[in-house]
């Protein structure tokens, strides 16, 4: 063993507020720290998981009061693989973001830097916790540094963006912490395993109210359909690897959140077809909002919503096959994702709009940026040897074995409309002739490295699926038995 | 008093704290200023910190804390420590939320050169 859970939440704060001090040592310690600091966090996840997949997973007291009493963390397969992932794509985005945030002035990047470990430290800690009032303040960690990073440039509309993504944060922190006390109130328990031993007494209209308001506040985080408004224009108005970090760290976090409150806590059945109906309503809006976009990057977000639709779908089968596929989108949606939104942003660096005409012919000045850009698009649409075809596979198998023929058929009628957006932008960065206002910006060799790394990984889990099924597939189960995780964490005696 | 007009008082108070919500949530929706719109926010997680420091009462019961004067006392009941404890946590996010939120009506007002939110749309809202 290298370490515990809860470095993965002690590390990354001590280092974000450790930050400015260091800046004043030598200014080049704020660009280093964050990187030196996920670095040791990516070799401590996988180790931990390497652990975890044999031995079962680790359940950590904190502060010696055992559960239910006290807060603890659970690093299990189905936790730990989603940690991987997100301080993986934290990885990413530092090496992405270390030489171009050196045009931006010390300052600018002091706070970048710190409020990026915010948000590393607030998603994981979403997803370590078993305590539901420490998912809160883990939320609103997220929630603050995401509201912040959002408003980052002070050229743009970012600060309307910003202010959009706050209000409508606030109202969902405000109906979280009323759900949890809704909860509290029954139970006299915040202990995510103890209220699942005990949900069976609440009376049914304090559980649906409680599940309506947990829903409501978390698919504002998770992007669900009629409560995903700020998610456009803040994907938007934020700098590219912010966009690359909101899709593949927070709403991953939330849209695990809700997954834990559906499959773990609550023990109502019919808020499976709910995640269905919603997952698809968001599905089909999104696909057909992305059709009509301008903007390269409101496009991309539209997109990502819709991608986090059919992983509600996935999850809303219930079965041992639709969690799985689920998951597999879960990490090819992350992993996708973040390359068009870092390539993407290149394609758009200089030019007045970001618009999608302004990429014409884009291929002939910046020919790695916009190869992985296409790479990345015919990835996530699910074409064959690329990673998204496999993740799409499973969920309409998933769907098959669901018997859910009309759910089948709307995804791959709704793949097709994906198929003609991203396709439009491909063709015009190969086919269309150059604008000549525009100046291709040449990315930095840090940003290629990092583009690079996401578009083998994309290569190599569509040629070889074997290197992560096998992960995914305990992940799944760790997750479907909900007996197991209330014994595991119980158990623990201090 | 009798029990009944204890009861009352017990839904009076919730009565009013989720009044306070929904006042703040009618500020945060309503109003076109920003400035009320973040009074609005800050006003409706007042009321429910409010709620949930009346979840955790009980009729007569004092100050959670283990002393000689509860131990050799005659009154026996305590209030439920834990909601007083979440309280103090929701209150400092909420000052946290508020600092943002008014540094980005900051920013705003500098941008744009008023608080009037229908004047500030250069996103689709």
């Amino acid at each position: 063993m290298v370490g515990t859970p809860v470095l993965f939440v002690a590390i990354p704060l001590l280092a974000a507020f450790l930050i400015p001090l260091l800046g004043m040592i030598w200014k080049e310690l704020v660009r280093i720290v964050p990187g030196l600091v996920l670095i040791y966090l990516m070799v401590l996840s996988v180790n931990l998981l390497n652990h975890v997949l044999v031995n079962g997973p680790i359940v950590e007291v904190i502060a010696g009061w055992a559960p239910p009493f006290g807060i603890n963390l659970v690093f299990s397969a189905f936790s730990g693989f989603l940690v991987t992932l997100m301080v993986f794509l934290g990885l990413i985005v530092w090496i992405y973001s270390y030489r171009f945030k050196r045009n931006v002035g010390f300052e600018p990047a002091k706070k970048y830097f710190l409020l990026l470990m915010m948000l590393v430290t607030g998603a994981v800690g979403i997803v370590l916790t078993g305590d539901i009032f420490n998912m809160f303040v883990f939320i609103e960690i997220t929630g603050i540094s995401g509201y912040a990073l959002t408003a980052f440039y002070t050229g743009r509309d970012s600060a309307e963006a910003s202010f959009k993504y706050l209000m409508l944060g606030s109202i969902a922190s405000t109906l979280l912490l009323l759900a949890i006390m809704i909860l509290y109130s029954q139970l006299g328990t915040l202990n995510m395993a103890e209220i699942a031993t005990k949900i069976h007494t609440v009376k049914p209209a304090y559980k649906v109210i409680s599940l309506i308001l947990f829903i409501t506040a978390l698919g504002i985080e998770a992007e669900i359909f009629p409560l995903n408004g700020w998610a456009p224009d803040a994907y938007a108005e934020a700098p590219g690897p912010v966009g690359a970090a909101f899709a593949g760290i927070v709403v991953k976090a939330s849209v695990y959140a809700i997954i834990r409150y559906i499959y773990t806590i609550f023990d109502i059945s019919g808020a499976y077809d709910f995640l269905i109906i919603i997952g698809m309503v968001t599905l089909i809006i999104a696909e057909f909002a992305a059709i009509r976009q301008e903007k390269l990057k409101r496009m991309l977000a539209y997109s990502s919503i819709g991608q986090m639709g059919l992983v509600l779908v996935a999850f809303g089968f219930g079965t041992k096959e639709g969690v799985f596929a689920a998951l597999f989108l879960m990490l090819n949606h992350a992993i996708i994702k973040s390359l068009l939104f870092l390539s993407g942003s290149y394609l758009v660096y200089n030019s007045k709009d970001k618009t999608i005409a302004e990429v014409n012919g884009m291929h002939k000045f910046l020919p790695i940026t916009s190869f992985l850009f296409a790479l990345g698009a015919f990835a996530i649409v699910g074409l064959p040897p690329f990673a998204g075809f496999w993740s799409k596979l499973s969920v309409l198998t998933a769907a098959a074995d669901s018997h859910m023929l009309f759910v089948m058929s709307l995804i791959l009628m709704v793949s097709v409309v994906e198929l003609v957006y991203y396709l439009r932008v491909v063709n015009r960065i190969y086919f269309f002739k150059k604008e000549e206002s525009v100046e291709a910006k040449k990315p930095t060799f840090n940003a290629l490295i990092a583009m690079l790394v996401l578009g083998a990984l994309i290569l190599v889990i569509g040629f070889y699926p074997d290197v992560i099924t096998g992960v995914i597939h305990k992940a799944s189960a760790d997750l479907m038995d909900k007996t197991k995780y209330i014994n595991d964490v119980l158990s623990i005696k201090q | 008093m009798d029990s009944s007009l204890f009861q009352l008082l017990d839904y009076g108070v919730y009565g009013t704290a989720i009044l306070v919500m929904l006042i703040g949530l009618y500020g945060a929706l309503v109003k076109k200023s920003l400035l009320k719109v973040v009074i609005g926010l800050s006003v409706m997680e007042s009321g429910l910190n409010l709620l949930i420091v009346a979840l955790g009462y009980l009729k007569g019961g004092t100050a959670p804390i283990f002393s000689d004067g509860f131990l050799n006392g005659t009154n026996k009941v305590m209030v439920d420590p834990v909601p007083q404890a979440l309280v103090l946590t929701a209150i400092v996010i909420g000052f946290g939320v508020t600092a943002v939120a008014l540094s980005l009506v900051i920013r705003l007002y500098r941008h744009h050169g008023t608080l009037n939110i229908d004047e500030i749309k250069n996103l689709k809202w």
